[in-house]
């Protein structure tokens, strides 16, 4: 039996690695055979060189690199399937997620906004890149990989800017700007000209087009870029104004209290009128009361639906119904010309349709209420100190 | 006769479990050695074929691995894991029915007799 030396080892392995095995495990497993063959094999006097050079030839057919792309194709081809499998998973889990989370928000039911961001998370971070992936991998050409590549893009997106969109984030208009303008001009004009290239794929490239283009313009047309800020702007000062005017009001109100009794109840309504608001308020704007420098801050009350402390039993349902009481106390003890006017306020709405109000709604009907409180006639009035 | 190395091909994933299955713990060459000496050098698998398999069987984890250095050198020996185990039996069974298959297919009984 031959005995290799150490130099002939080291000879071997930097020839392997000379000649693109770049898998360390891969280089090891081959020395060690190569070394079996040569102690096997090779007769004393016989030339190391020569003897190694016609053994390695017979791994391969063009050269040696041809077994470390086999491994890589091999390997690769595993990896496929499972990220085929997670793709096809969570393109299931996030389907869903969103059809329950827009059945739960038909509904009014807590939930919602965890399903619908679960399934958005998952469609534009999982799904799309994997899919993108798996198309790189399946080896088509640039141009194609670079339509994907695009695609996969306005995709997320498209998902993300939903999802600002749905949870009244600040930013939403920008990104449906950007989704649409990526869209239109690098997503389809791609597309359009790659597709329209090849005869066979000529006219279904035409039809896509045409709806792309179609859905694409249906998109920006509800945007409304700006309106949106604008009105938002009105529907807040109108509220803030409404409630300095409350504030002055309240301040200037010269009536002195009828009966101590009508005194106590209309600081209970008072009292119950401001923690609803300051909830409503945390729940819209992020601060539990309107901040002195909200016109310097730009702050925006966001008109959104009221939130989840007013859904079920929740803390605000258990504050709405003290306000509720408190005005149904003082209406029963007070002669229908100093009745509070609550058939049409958010007073008289039932605790169940609660979810549907929006924020903004609920904070003016509220210090509406106030001020009728402030401009009580002389027989029932109350100065609030 | 030496078998081509298209038909050894799509069997070469099942001969090294079944070598496996039946010896405890064997690296790359003795596979090789093992395999030559069973078919009288009929079956000779090359390296070009039979590492690249190793690694991916080792990746699907149908192996277990163990080194052992020899002088400078390192030898990976390979033995079936649980999951392998039943793998084998898999490939085995899905193999003797190709077999029956192929000499239904290929109408070899009638011939022979």
């Amino acid at each position: 039996m031959y005995c290799i030396t150490d130099e002939q080892i080291d000879f071997i392995l930097s020839d392997i690695r000379r000649n693109g095995v770049e898998t360390e495990d891969l280089q090891l497993n081959l020395l060690d055979h190569i070394c079996c063959i040569v102690e096997q094999n090779l007769e004393e006097g016989e030339d190391f060189g020569t003897f190694y050079q016609q053994t390695v030839r017979q791994f391969y057919k063009r050269d040696l690199k041809e077994i470390e792309e086999e491994t890589q194709l091999l390997l690769t081809f595993k990896n496929y399937y499972a990220m085929k499998k997670i793709m096809i998973t969570s393109g299931i889990f996030s389907a869903a997620a969103f059809i329950l989370g827009s059945f739960f928000k038909v509904m009014h039911w807590p939930g919602t906004a965890a399903l619908i961001f679960l399934g958005i998370l998952l469609v534009s971070f999982v799904v799309l890149p994997l899919m993108l992936l798996l198309k790189v991998k399946e080896g088509q050409s640039g141009r194609d990989k670079l339509v994907f590549a695009l695609g996969t893009l306005t995709g997320m997106l498209y998902c993300t800017s939903t999802l600002f969109a749905i949870m009244h984030w600040p930013g939403r208009t920008a990104l449906w700007i950007s989704t649409v303008g990526v869209s239109m001009f690098a997503f389809i004009p791609a597309y359009f000209f790659t597709g329209i290239r090849r005869p066979e794929t000529k006219s279904n490239t035409i039809l896509t087009s045409i709806l792309l283009v179609g859905a694409t313009g249906l998109l920006f047309s509800m945007i409304g870029i700006r309106s949106q800020d604008h009105q938002a702007q009105i529907k807040t000062y109108t509220y803030v104004q409404n409630e300095q005017l409350l504030k002055t009001m309240q301040r200037k109100a010269t009536t002195i209290p009828a009966n101590s009794q009508n005194a106590k109840l209309v600081a209970a309504i008072n009292k119950a009128c401001e923690q609803v608001k300051s909830l409503v308020l945390e729940n819209a704007m992020g601060v539990s009361s309107i901040p002195a420098d909200i016109e310097s801050s730009h702050l925006l009350i966001d008109d959104g639906p009221l939130g989840d402390d007013f859904i079920n039993a929740g803390k605000g349902v258990a504050l709405f119904n003290n306000l509720k009481a408190a005005v149904d106390k003082y209406n029963a003890s007070n002669s229908d010309n100093n009745k509070l006017p609550v058939a049409h306020s958010i007073v008289n709405a039932s605790p169940d349709k609660l979810p549907q109000y929006s924020s903004l709604s609920v904070l003016n009907s509220i210090t509406q209420l106030q001020m009728y409180l402030v401009n009580l006639p002389e027989d029932a009035g109350v100065a609030i100190k | 006769m030496i078998y081509s190395s298209e038909l050894i091909k799509g069997t070469l994933k099942t001969i090294v479990l079944k070598l496996l299955a039946d010896n405890k713990k064997m690296y790359g060459y003795e596979i090789t050695q093992r395999v030559k000496e069973l078919t009288m050098d009929k079956i000779q698998i090359t390296e070009g074929a039979l590492y690249p398999t190793l690694h991916a069987l080792e990746a699907e984890g149908m192996l277990t691995t163990e080194t052992e250095y020899i002088g400078k050198r390192v030898r990976k020996y390979y033995s079936l894991s649980p999951a392998g185990k039943s793998r084998t039996k898999e490939k085995i069974s899905e193999f003797a029915d190709f077999v029956d298959t192929m000499i239904f297919l290929l109408d070899l009984k009638t011939k022979n007799i």
